[in-house]
């Protein structure tokens, strides 16, 4: 009897506890499927209709998909994001661990706290700030680069007014910008080796770069995965900066697909094919994720 | 352990690259302050040019828009940090203390969401928010700023609140809703002063939505302000850097005096992730 009733009470005392937590969750479930859920399950929508904001979405099936394939600058967009990510997400990521490496193995004092804190000041600067500073830096009439590369008797290079070069400059502020974030999340990930281990190698005689590459690198392993899944992310959706400082030029040589997104959405009104995009954009995120999951396990067993 | 304090030629090395390294990090942000100061259209500067000189200042404040950006700015900041925090230590604290039936699928749901780029949700939402006639408002700005990385950075200190204590107070006849605010909300203080810092730096910065969504000059924000600011006048140097420095100056000002808490978000995500 008495066991029961205290069980009854139980189960009630979890039923309203339960309650109490769905409360507490509630908020941020509604926000949640307003602002993330449903668009996403409208984007896809959309990317079958044809729809400008005047008249209600027209059902037109995979005719926009059908059109992207068509469209004679997607594989040009497409080559140009990938060269974009090919050159931020290596390049930013091999610079933050080597640097946060670096200063924890060989340079732990105030010195070294110091360059920590000044190489992360780009990271808190906005995008469009940071790409507006950067457009004077690379003037070809006065520019700080030009002026520095003048010094050698160089001729000024008109960074970002070139189709060779306009991509790079456009990736190299990106680095600039990220390199500190990433080198943060590896300094904290070293900071988490165990020092046992770093002194059992030291007293085996392994010298710093072998300490490096089979210790700090394995350990680092799921921090790595971390930073190349955000750089990847991050990159694949670049905006800002191809906005501010290229508009996507000169002659397309760095236009993205997310800039090709706005265009059509922002620009054309043409909402249906902008979400195609956005759905194939999704898609190609997906799937190199889905690759670089298999790479990081292969690794892993080998 | 003694650790070698010897300056090898490699640790020599190393320090010179890492040395040059943040002065390139700082250079075009020293640049950008310089050059705000001057009002010649050159940019090759002299020393003599870089008298203090707010003209650049004072015109963009008064004739270029940026006072109203400046408050557009710090309201959509406030109100989605209050946002942010409110909504996410309560959905913390749900998901880890309360046994709510299914809440594990629902917080992988949440994490799932991390992965979708921005675009795909942009264009439905602007859309929405057409038809909700919320352009040209704070709330179109606000209400979407709250994302699963909030909800995942206070759970992960929520854990460390003892349920000890909570039963304690429970016993003693604290209220639930006392016992969120008295008890839970104090320990995760640390974890709120991290999370205001990370909302504060990414509605801040935030560039796209605030582009599209609020059209109305009066109603931009300092990077949309910064941006037409920089496309109209494509010569006038010392004021769009005066522009660009208005807008990292917030920022930096925070970062100088809450160092710690800026960096301390981002090492979590990688060390916990």
């Amino acid at each position: 009897m008495t066991t029961a009733v205290t069980r009854r009470r139980a189960s009630k005392r979890t039923r309203r506890e339960a309650l109490i937590g769905a409360a507490y969750i509630a908020p941020s479930f509604v926000l949640m499927f307003i602002f993330t859920v449903i668009p996403i399950f409208l984007c896809i929508y959309y990317s079958f209709t044809k729809y400008d904001m005047t008249a209600a979405p027209e059902w037109i099936g995979f005719d926009n998909y059908v059109k992207l394939a068509a469209n004679k600058y997607l594989g040009l967009t497409l080559t140009n994001t990938l060269q974009y990510v090919l050159i931020t997400v290596p390049l930013q990521t091999i610079l933050a661990l080597l640097i946060a490496a670096f200063i924890a193995g060989s340079l732990r004092n105030r010195f070294g706290s110091f360059l920590r804190s000044v190489i992360f000041i780009p990271v808190i600067a906005s995008l469009i700030a940071s790409a507006a500073v950067w457009n004077v830096m690379y003037e070809p009439k006065g520019g700080l680069i030009n002026q520095f590369l003048g010094l050698f008797g160089a001729d000024p290079i008109n960074f970002l007014g070139k189709k060779t070069t306009a991509m790079p400059s456009v990736a190299a502020v990106a680095i600039w910008k990220n390199t500190g974030y990433y080198m943060v999340m590896y300094y904290a990930g070293i900071m988490n080796v165990p020092a046992d281990i770093q002194e059992a190698a030291i007293v085996d005689g392994a010298s710093p770069w072998q300490r490096f590459r089979y210790i700090t690198l394995p350990i680092l392993k799921p921090i790595t995965y971390m930073v190349v899944t955000m750089g990847i992310i991050g990159s694949f959706q670049v905006f800002d900066l191809v906005y501010k400082m290229t508009g996507g030029g000169p002659a397309r040589a760095t236009l993205t697909v997310a800039f090709m997104i706005y265009n059509y959405a922002i620009k054309d009104k043409r909402m249906g094919y902008a979400c195609a995009l956005a759905v194939g954009l999704l898609i190609v995120i997906l799937l190199i994720h889905g690759i670089q999951n298999l790479f990081f396990r292969e690794k892993e067993d080998a | 352990m003694e650790r070698t304090k010897s300056w090898t030629p490699g640790r020599v090395l190393g320090t010179a690259l890492v040395t040059l390294f943040a002065l390139l990090c700082v250079l075009p942000l020293i640049y950008m302050v310089a050059i705000s100061f001057t009002d010649s259209e050159s940019l090759y500067i002299k020393l003599s040019d870089l008298r203090p000189n707010l003209s650049n200042y004072v015109y963009a404040i008064t004739k270029r828009n940026f006072g109203t950006a400046l408050k557009n700015s710090v309201i959509t900041v406030v109100g989605s940090c209050l946002l942010v925090d409110v909504v996410s230590s309560m959905a913390a604290y749900g998901f880890e203390k309360k046994p709510v039936p299914g809440k594990e699928a629902l917080f992988q749901g949440y994490l799932a969401t991390m992965m979708i780029p921005g675009q795909v949700i942009l264009i439905p939402m602007f859309l929405m928010m057409n038809r909700m006639h919320l352009t040209n408002t704070y709330a179109a700005l606000i209400l979407p700023m709250i994302g699963a990385f909030a909800i995942l950075l206070m759970r992960q200190f929520m854990v460390a609140v003892p349920n000890e204590l909570l039963e304690a107070a429970e016993i003693d006849g604290c209220g639930e809703l006392r016992r969120f605010v008295t008890i839970v909300l104090p320990l995760v203080q640390p974890a709120l002063i991290t999370l205001t810092i990370f909302t504060f730096n990414s509605t801040w910065n935030n560039f796209l939505w605030p582009l599209i969504i609020n059209t109305r000059s009066e109603m931009a924000v300092l990077p949309v302000t910064m941006s037409t600011l920089a496309s109209n006048s494509t010569t006038n140097y010392g004021m769009v850097m005066a522009g660009a420095t208005l807008t990292f100056l917030f920022p930096f000002v925070l970062y100088i005096f809450l160092q710690k808490q800026f960096v301390e978000g981002i090492a979590l995500g990688g060390v916990k992730g």
